[in-house]
């Protein structure tokens, strides 16, 4: 029995353990390529983007030219202000164009538009490759839209007017675990896109 | 809109090309002069112990019992303090501030000292700890019911709980951690459950009319110690109004549901020990005087032209109040709107939604 358990543990390793080296391989493939690299850099910046703008940290204000920051950052860095959501520490004002800076917002979204962006990137390349797999370019960034809407959960609840509903502790409940929600669709369609891609193509 | 904020930022000394938002932590004052323009019925008197807000002497009429309001407390999506209250305000001149002259502001006179808190400033933290004419006071707002009050604070702070009850602002004490809807004035959990705030008025008006009538006002600056996108209000705008100020639906479900009127149609009510009464705000500001009554006293109401506000008095001899051009005839005088002849109670500004939701069946003058 406990051989059994054992060897069906080292199998699923084995098999995870593929599954990475597969997805690593088709990622370098999809970087190799300069299609893939331009899928990726335009879907990261675009995913970063229209994440910042859904937190409203990133808009149009008043003409002009500004670097502002808070006294104590590092401090007000880590505050909370609601789930995956924390304090900006300064306001960049540059022509139309203001942003506020909370790093920790900042590193989250950079890190869902990569995983985004790498999705993207290696479904497009797998698409149009010369043994094209069935892979629909879609399937990653529609992975990434729980992260955007996170951005819009909080502090803009007119969203749920939009959508016609009505905040309750369900939806609140829902609306805190998009993040983490979108993280993990987003490693999961990257493996799954690996598992698509021939590494010998 | 003349200026930027920033320029105005610069203009109070806030900020340069680079500079620190908050770090002063100097208090707040703007440092005029001194004065009340309170009525004795709005600020009661009575003791405050350290670290506790003072209370008033009187409860206030609920319209559900203290159990019911605290079981229907839910979480607004955001912790405790997730909504920053300004601790620490700065205010500037009227000149540069960055407001247009529709853009509403709440006012407040202690004293002849005259303060705007701008509502997009507001919108992104509801409590402002302050002083005024040297005393603590907090200045409140809740974007979901439209509802601006003062309360006195003693030596405590408020802050924001992030939790809501019939979509209002529930703020807590920094003193015991008792938790006070806004609207209700009234503690509904912890320490001081059942106690009463010392209330006092504040003037939900355009920039423009707060400014011609107080002049002197210096007004809420951007520097709150924290970075926001001011003047992108999360919720809408109200001017012109949009988003969820002009939806006729709810974020939350409210307490109680009223067809009288649409949700969001402005309300100016009043609530006593004895119960609870609203008037329409556009009637009363085209009627300019309307009763109705509590518990068999009556109330009126009397516009202010000049604020687009409304004030309200009691009038248990039932006298006579007639609109004139220069103010209101009571007994053969002339007065102001906020200076009539009778014992005027608190009343602010609400939406319909929230006052039915608090006060069921709560008459509605119109």
């Amino acid at each position: 029995m406990s051989a059994d358990v054992a060897a069906g543990s080292q199998s699923t390793v084995t098999h995870v353990e593929r599954l990475v080296r597969q997805t690593a391989v088709a990622v370098r493939g999809a970087f190799s390529r300069r299609d893939g690299r331009v899928t990726f850099a335009a879907t990261s910046v675009s995913y970063l983007v229209v994440y910042l703008a859904g937190l409203r940290h990133l808009g149009l204000g008043p003409w002009g030219f500004e670097v502002s920051v808070v006294a104590d950052p590092l401090a007000r860095a880590t505050r909370l202000v609601s789930p995956f959501q924390w304090e900006p520490v300064a306001l960049v004002a540059a022509g139309p164009v203001e942003l506020l800076v909370s790093p920790l917002n900042v590193a989250l979204g950079a890190i869902l538009a990569t995983l985004v962006g790498v999705n993207l990137a290696v479904s497009v390349v797998a698409y149009r490759g010369p043994k094209a797999c069935k892979i629909g370019p879609g399937a990653g960034a529609a992975a990434g839209l729980p992260g955007l809407l996170s951005g819009f959960a909080c502090c803009g609840p007119t969203i749920l007017l939009v959508v016609g509903l009505q905040a309750s502790a369900t939806v609140l409940t829902v609306f805190q675990w998009l993040v983490p929600f979108a993280g993990l669709a987003l490693v999961g369609t990257l493996l799954w896109v690996g598992t698509k891609v021939d590494p010998d193509a | 809109m003349d200026t930027t904020r920033r320029e105005w930022l610069r203009a109070v000394g806030g900020l340069g090309v680079v500079g620190v938002a908050g770090c002063s932590g100097t208090g707040g004052s703007g440092g005029a002069a001194e004065g009340t323009d309170r009525t004795d019925s709005e600020t009661d008197e009575s003791t405050s112990s350290a670290g506790r807000p003072p209370t008033a002497d009187q409860s206030l009429y609920l319209g559900h019992d203290v159990e019911t309001i605290s079981d229907n407390i839910v979480s607004g999506g955001v912790p405790k303090d997730g909504i920053p209250a300004i601790d620490d305000p700065t205010f500037g001149p009227p000149d540069e501030a960055p407001l247009d002259p529709g853009d509403p502001v709440f006012g407040v006179v202690r004293d002849g000292e005259a303060k705007a808190y701008p509502q997009r400033i507001l919108v992104f933290h509801e409590i402002v700890n302050d002083t005024v004419a040297g005393d603590p006071v907090a200045v409140t707002y809740c974007p979901l019911t439209g509802t601006a009050q003062g309360f006195e604070r003693g030596p405590v702070e408020f802050g924001v709980s992030g939790r809501l009850v019939n979509s209002n602002l529930t703020m807590y004490d920094r003193g015991t951690d008792s938790w006070w809807p806004q609207v209700l004035a009234t503690a509904v959990r912890g320490q001081m459950q059942g106690a009463t705030l010392q209330e006092f008025r504040v003037v939900w008006t355009t920039w423009e009319a707060w400014r011609a009538e107080h002049p002197d006002t210096v007004v809420l600056t951007e520097d709150t110690g924290f970075q926001r996108r001011y003047g992108t209000d999360p919720y809408g705008s109200y001017n012109p109004k949009r988003g969820y100020y002009a939806s006729d639906r709810t974020l939350f479900s409210p307490l109680e549901s009223d067809g009288r009127a649409d949700p969001k149609r402005v309300v100016v009510g009043t609530r006593t020990s004895e119960g609870a009464l609203t008037f329409d705000k556009e009637t009363v500001l085209a009627e300019r005087v309307l009763t109705g009554d509590i518990d068999g006293t009556q109330y009126v109401a009397v516009a202010d032209d000049v604020l687009s506000t409304a004030y309200v008095y009691a009038n248990p001899d039932a006298v006579t109040v007639k609109a004139v051009d220069d103010g209101y005839r009571v007994d053969g005088e002339t007065h102001a709107p906020d200076a009539l002849p009778l014992d005027r109670t608190l009343a602010f500004d609400g939406m319909w939604f929230a006052w039915a939701g608090f006060y069921p069946g709560v008459d509605y003058v119109r």
